[in-house]
């Protein structure tokens, strides 16, 4: 962005677009290849947010046609005054930060591994990376099956270990069995950032290091921790706005329950929508949502800003 | 390297990180004769198989289930919900045959995953390609704004935009169509696209159009004939990751889509029935929904980490 390349004498190129622009009227050209994909995305996304705040101020009915009924704060109301409500982003919270720390730190540990490999490291990384593909809903169906009392894999060695309980069907280990498939899916996800991140830390600088007699953590600690800090940032910021996006595998596996004990607050906000069509109330939870999305975009741009990571 | 700047200084640091990596097989492989061993050395026979036997349980808890989803796909249905869990077993075809044949036949919803999932990339690349080059060079006011907009319209939560897309697709008359999956799959992956795609456009430096000018070319035909060929990788990964995006998802799926429009992962999801569900022929249809989008993303890894991190750190 141009305002980065201004402060940075670094980034200044002696032939940037400048030179391209004089011929050019202001909106000239790159604006018209902006338009028909920025109108359309105009369409997609501004129209639905200021249906989202009417419908939040509304009572919506489907039945003959859709009308809202304009009923004040009343959504707003119940939002802030459901203790159920209050327990879903509690809960969303620990969600939140168990999967997105455990696949940070998983994460970390797998490419420092990865990157004391030098032969093979490829063929390696390229297996670890499968779960990433995988469509969500596959992984709970699978996660399912892995964790059946009867005759799932993982169950039948958490038997042979002594456990005996049934994973899906009591609270706690419900939501620690949906937060290890999040985690299971997108650890990869932060090795390959981080790997990426530590192939710039120049060699010698660790070398050195190792023969002052640093031992390991220090070295990581003062030596890559902050060569690597502003990758790292970008890979919690990616896997934190995915993180609150992907709801599918709790869908899947335990639709929140038991108990709700592994209801969301994207569960909870589709239970509401489509369940009981109480969308009024759904427009609320998603407002509230949007901003807590909007909040890690913020933050993911001004990031690329003033670490100059951006082009 | 992973911080990019401008295009020719990223390309230099990448090749020296490079350098770097192999500097260090030299150092830990082959120390000269006659130098005393160093402390990275000593150290360095230790924690390598400290190193190994971490990614050895790494490999294994990442591919067991995928494995043994493939192997339980091929398992009949008693070796499939055996209690002891079988390894040996003689394998089948019948799941496979099973999901073919018979009125719930699994082809449509291909056919259905195929056509939303690949409009939808394509619908993504050919507008996020002409918007991305824009927002790539334009120097507009407001440029920073109109960034930020395009980048919270991608990490908006899907729960968010379901809610009053549902209202305005049925007043439309857009549910259980494919054209109703299309849009919904747009919202997350136009973003997207024009997003990565400035991010790789950033990385061509303008003065190739400038010579492409001087030689006579329009704007137009400077994009289309140099500019172009040269985000070739730009264009297949963006695309590749669109489409995985689109094939993976079900938050949307599950809302808009009917009998007509059904995608596979609704048919996965469909099997989990009240009477109990048929394990064999899941994880028979979870290998057709996975294995695809494994091999064309594995097609494109070397730009993975630019396209996940929307550009952000470059890889490799």
């Amino acid at each position: 962005m141009t305002h980065v390349a201004d402060s940075s004498p670094v980034l200044r190129r002696p032939a940037g677009p400048e030179s391209l622009a004089p011929r050019e009227p202001r909106y000239g050209f790159e604006g018209r290849m902006m338009t028909p994909g920025l109108i359309l995305l105009a369409a997609l996304s501004i129209v639905p947010f200021f249906a989202l705040i009417a419908m939040s101020f509304s009572r919506v009915r489907l039945l003959g046609g859709v009308r809202l009924d304009a009923v004040g704060l009343a959504n707003w109301v119940r939002f802030l005054t459901d203790a159920d409500m209050w327990m879903s982003w509690l809960r969303t919270v620990v969600y939140f930060v168990l999967t997105v720390g455990l696949e940070m730190v998983l994460g970390v540990g797998i490419a420092l591994c990865l990157y004391r490999v030098l032969r093979g490291r490829n063929i390696l990384l390229s297996l670890l990376l499968l779960p990433m593909f995988a469509a969500p809903v596959i992984v709970g169906l699978l996660g399912r099956y892995l964790t059946d009392s009867t005759f799932g894999l993982y169950a039948w060695v958490l038997r042979s270990l002594g456990y005996t309980g049934d994973i899906l069907g009591s609270p706690t280990s419900a939501f620690a069995a949906v937060v290890l498939m999040d985690v299971w899916e997108w650890t990869p996800l932060i090795a390959l950032i981080t790997l990426a991140g530590l192939s710039s830390v120049p060699q010698s600088v660790r070398e050195a290091a190792a023969v002052d007699g640093a031992p390991a953590w220090m070295t990581f600690r003062y030596i890559i921790f902050p060569a690597i800090s502003n990758v790292l940032l970008v890979a919690l910021l990616i896997r934190s706005m995915d993180a609150i996006r992907y709801f599918d595998i709790i869908w899947v596996t335990t639709n929140g329950g038991p108990a709700d004990a592994t209801k969301i607050v994207p569960i909870r906000l589709y239970e509401t929508a489509f369940r009981f069509f109480d969308f009024g109330y759904a427009a609320a939870i998603g407002l509230a949502m949007l901003a807590f999305s909007i909040f890690i975009a913020r933050t993911f741009v001004r990031l690329l800003d003033t670490r100059g990571l951006t082009r | 390297m992973s911080t990019s700047m401008t295009p020719p200084s990223s390309a230099h640091q990448r090749t020296t990180a490079d350098q770097a990596v192999r500097g260090n097989g030299r150092a830990v492989t082959a120390a000269p004769p006659g130098v005393p061993q160093s402390p990275l050395e000593a150290s360095s026979k230790r924690s390598r198989w400290t190193v190994a036997i971490l990614l050895a349980v790494a490999m294994l808890w990442t591919l067991i289930p995928l494995v043994w989803m493939l192997l339980s796909s091929f398992k009949n249905r008693s070796d499939v919900t055996a209690a002891t869990p079988q390894v040996l077993f003689a394998p089948t075809l019948d799941n496979y045959r099973n999901l073919f044949s018979g009125p719930n036949n699994l082809g449509p919803y291909i056919w259905h995953s195929v056509l939303a999932a690949g409009i939808s990339a394509l619908l993504a690349l050919f507008l996020g390609a002409l918007a991305g080059y824009g927002l790539a060079r334009t120097r507009m006011r407001g440029k920073k704004h109109l960034a930020f907009w395009i980048i919270s319209t991608r990490m908006a939560p899907i729960a968010a935009i379901v809610v009053p897309l549902f209202l305005i697709f049925r007043g439309l008359g857009l549910i259980d169509s494919i054209p109703g999956l299309v849009l919904a799959y747009l919202t997350f992956n136009l973003p997207f696209a024009i997003w990565l795609m400035s991010a790789f456009f950033a990385e061509v430096p303008p003065s190739l159009e400038e010579s492409a000018l001087v030689a006579g070319c329009t704007r137009w035909q400077a994009f289309r004939t140099v500019i172009l060929p040269l985000t070739k990788s730009g264009l297949v990964t963006t695309f590749v990751l669109c489409l995985v995006f689109a094939w993976n998802d079900y938050a949307f799926a599950v809302v808009f889509s009917g009998p007509n429009s059904q995608t596979l992962p609704i048919a996965a999801s469909q099997l989990v029935t009240q009477t109990g569900i048929d394990w064999g022929q899941l994880t028979a249809i979870g290998t057709i929904v996975v294995v695809p989008m494994m091999l064309a993303g594995l097609a494109v890894r070397r730009w993975l980490v630019t396209g996940l991190t929307l550009g952000a750190v470059t890889g490799e």
